[in-house]
């Protein structure tokens, strides 16, 4: 597969490689052939216009770290979820916390808060100024309420 | 009333948690159970979620150190360490020569500490009451040794930026050559408590095996890793702080299960107390803070550009992901918990075993909620 990257040295002296998000799926497979065995972090950083995906890789035979970056628009990248297990996780955190919608992921929904929070906290236009509420209705389940009485 | 006959092949659902005794903390699991036999485990997390990486961002640099503290708990010292790490790079604050070795020696002393309360809860979780406090009565003095220093048992908010709260004195380094004296003896008493426990030795041995590429494939680190045979240790692979500068060795085995994590952890704690040795006698003279950041100057510390570190923390591999923008607060920070990704290995780790396995496993994996959660 042809795709285009950008390489380039961060300033602690890692290697970084920037790629468009149609491409990074092929990108991260040759990656994984090339012995980057393990998916160590992905964390999404919010610059208003667009949101940056940091995905770092490790080889575990040279014990390295290599950085891929992508950036996207619509909060939409695809999962890599196929290629390594630990991403589930990783990616539930990331939508739960920014937003970033994993195309492809199996079971896409909260891990940290309950279903039914309103915003993605990490975001830099979250409203930190309203209180949301979580109680457990009759069922057992969360439930979220900008009401203080429905709350404690 | 359900007939006998129709509980047989019948699936129950139950859960484990968030209360549970023998999950260390507020881990929910949801259980899927065919008799004694669990089929499946979802694990449900973030009952204890505070979203330390947003507050870290609403402050300044150095005030994001005790939301560290408080992250893995019963290890602070090497959550600052790791997060210094990023911090400094960032900041373009170099920590002087006698900071990096009581940094060292600290975050040593806070993994004996962390690796003997898992050592205890892990005899709880198998029903021996015995080993908890002969732990304790060894992390207590560590705790000591904490207070003593830095006037605080757990939260121990020592170091800061470029440099820490108070230097070493003679006294300091007594008490920690002291509690060196006494503590190899004491561990190889507590070690033969667990080794020499023939109901021990069946509950383990051969339980919870991981596979190696398993382990790589969850992202799991630090000694779980190490003990379904892979030697990676951030202490040796990158080495920061003066991990460069003292010998010490990787434990690893290939027993791949329960015991093995056992093993490796107990020798982890024997490899700690050489490098304190060691980082006591190289100890240099010299200053305890770079002027540069020292009190008055500290909220203006400026940083731009976007730094990692990994850090061996007791539990794996701990990594900071921190932006700077330029201004006083940082852009965003992102932590690579270790005990998340050991945690995620779980379902895969306990099919089809028995639920009495099940907490003999997730045991050993180590989990503290603070960090799991943030």
């Amino acid at each position: 597969m042809v795709y285009e990257v950008k390489e380039e040295q961060s300033k602690d002296g890692r290697k970084v490689m920037r790629i468009d998000r149609e491409h990074l799926l092929d990108l991260v497979k040759d990656l994984k052939a090339d012995g980057y065995d393990s998916l160590s972090l992905i964390s999404c950083v919010d610059f208003r216009d667009r949101i940056e995906v940091v995905y770092h890789l490790f080889n575990s035979k040279n014990e390295d770290i290599l950085v891929v970056k992508t950036e996207t628009r619509d909060s939409k990248v695809p999962s890599l979820t196929s290629l390594y297990e630990s991403a589930n996780w990783d990616e539930r955190e990331q939508y739960d916390m920014m937003g970033v919608e994993f195309t492809g992921h199996p079971n896409l929904k909260r891990i940290l808060l309950p279903e039914g929070w309103v915003g993605y906290p990490l975001r830099k236009d979250y409203d930190l100024s309203k209180t949301q509420y979580v109680n457990m209705d009759d069922e057992g389940e969360d439930r979220v309420s900008f009401d203080p009485g429905d709350g404690w | 009333m359900v007939e006998q006959g129709n509980l047989k092949n019948r699936l129950i659902e139950l859960n484990m948690g968030p209360q549970h005794p023998s999950t260390h903390g507020v881990l929910r699991l949801k259980l899927t159970l065919d008799g004694e036999t669990v089929k499946k485990v979802e694990p449900i997390i973030g009952y204890l979620h505070r979203n330390a990486e947003k507050i870290c961002e609403l402050d300044f640099y150095c005030d994001a150190l005790i939301y560290f503290d408080r992250m893995d708990y019963v290890a602070a010292m090497n959550m600052e360490a790791g997060y210094l790490e990023a911090a400094e790079k960032l900041l373009g604050i170099e920590p002087p020569e006698r900071v990096v070795w009581i940094r060292t020696i600290m975050a040593e002393l806070s993994r004996i500490a962390s690796h003997l309360v898992w050592a205890g809860a892990y005899g709880l979780d198998l029903g021996m009451l015995t080993p908890f406090f002969y732990v304790f009565e060894q992390r207590e003095k560590i705790l000591d040794l904490f207070t003593e220093i830095s006037g605080s048992r757990q939260e121990t908010n020592y170091m800061s930026i470029g440099g820490v709260y108070q230097d070493f004195n003679d006294k300091i380094v007594y008490l920690i050559r002291e509690f060196l004296d006494q503590f190899p003896k004491k561990l190889e008493e507590v070690f033969n408590l667990f080794v020499k426990n023939d109901i021990f030795i069946s509950r383990t041995k051969g339980i919870g095996i991981l596979e190696p590429d398993v382990a790589l494939q969850y992202g799991v680190t630090g000694p779980m890793l190490r003990a379904s045979g892979v030697p990676y240790d951030v202490r040796k692979a990158q080495p920061y702080l003066a991990y460069d500068r003292v010998n010490f060795e990787v434990p690893i085995s290939k027993r791949k299960d329960n015991y093995a994590r056992v093993l490796v952890r107990f020798e982890e704690m024997r490899q700690s107390a050489k490098i304190i040795k060691q980082a006591l006698d190289k100890l240099p003279d010299g200053p305890y803070f770079n002027p540069k950041a020292k009190k008055s100057l500290m909220v203006r510390l400026r940083g731009e550009g976007d730094f990692y570190a990994r850090t061996e923390s007791p539990k794996g591999e701990f990594g900071v992901y921190l932006v700077g923008d330029g201004t006083v607060k940082p852009y965003r920070v992102h932590v690579r918990s270790p005990a998340f990704k050991n945690l995620s290995v779980l379902p895969a780790l306990a099919k089809d075993v028995l639920i009495a396995d099940l907490v003999a496993i997730s045991g050993t994996l180590d989990l503290v909620f603070g960090e799991v959660d943030r």
